[in-house]
């Protein structure tokens, strides 16, 4: 794990306190599209009953486990979110901080 | 640059002006003092800097403290009081500049002008420094890093100082 990384679990992420995020994210149909036939192809690899290994026990997490993202998104003051598109893009207007 | 597994992110990477055409985001990220020293702390190897911290101060001030390989004179340790300049502009302004305000010693200026050019040969490409500032040509710099498809996003860059934090804003825009 990236020691930055590391870092920011281990304080839980107060290091971000501040942060603030405002505008547009705009993303391209072909972009989408392409995201959706990615999904799609992954879930066609998922692994069928028939070909899943036996599970092995249970371990305890490993110290470089990645949080719960719940854990961050719980810091997170969402103001305003909205989703709409427009041709050829879809839009994501966001107001959020830490 | 690292490239992801993701055929969608690997796209978005290599054409991002067109993936986000239209977007329009302005970022304010904080970088405390611990943080940002955990940055600098997993800098690549192999730059003349020994050691490098940053302090951050009120009053758009920051303190850094730094040991270094210099030519001619070997190790050499200075405090330097740094102040962040204007925000980086593209095309016009592409200089991210922090004037040495105090901390070089008075031998240090005719010095770092002699050997100047042999300092930069051993920074990474984009880097600048003079006796009277650092600064990072940052087109360069990200064009070094391998994120030069970025670069005509970046609206607006500037970063601030306070007590205890560094602050970064951010504005990205792809048309």
């Amino acid at each position: 794990m990236h020691p930055v990384l590391k870092h920011l679990i281990e304080t839980d992420f107060s290091d971000l306190s501040g942060s603030r995020v405002e505008g547009q994210i705009a993303l391209s149909d072909d972009i989408i599209n392409l995201g959706l036939h990615e999904v799609l192809n992954q879930l066609r690899r998922a692994p069928t009953p028939e070909n899943v290994a036996p599970a092995s026990p249970p371990r305890p997490a490993a110290a470089n486990t990645l949080p719960d993202p719940r854990l961050l998104l719980s810091k997170v003051d969402v103001e305003h979110l909205k989703y709409r598109t427009e041709a050829g893009k879809t839009v994501v207007e966001i107001k959020a901080g830490v | 640059m690292a490239v992801p597994a993701s055929p969608t992110l690997q796209t978005l990477l290599r054409e991002p002006a067109a993936a986000l055409a239209g977007t329009d985001l302005s970022l304010t990220l904080p970088l405390t003092r611990a943080l940002l020293n955990e940055v600098l702390a997993a800098r690549p190897a192999g730059t003349p800097i020994r050691e490098l911290y940053v302090d951050p101060e009120a009053n758009n001030r920051c303190r850094v403290h730094l040991a270094a390989d210099a030519p001619v004179i070997g190790t050499v340790s200075r405090q330097l009081m740094l102040v962040p300049g204007a925000a980086v502009t593209f095309p016009d302004q592409p200089w991210l500049r922090f004037d040495i305000e105090s901390g070089l010693k008075f031998l240090d200026k005719p010095l770092i002008n002699l050997v100047q050019g042999q300092i930069e040969s051993r920074l990474p490409r984009g880097v600048d420094v003079s006796s009277d500032y650092v600064r990072i040509h940052m087109p360069a710099l990200l064009t070094h890093l391998g994120y030069q498809q970025l670069v005509p996003l970046i609206h607006q860059l500037r970063i601030s100082s306070e007590a205890n934090r560094l602050l970064l804003h951010l504005h990205l825009k792809a048309n």
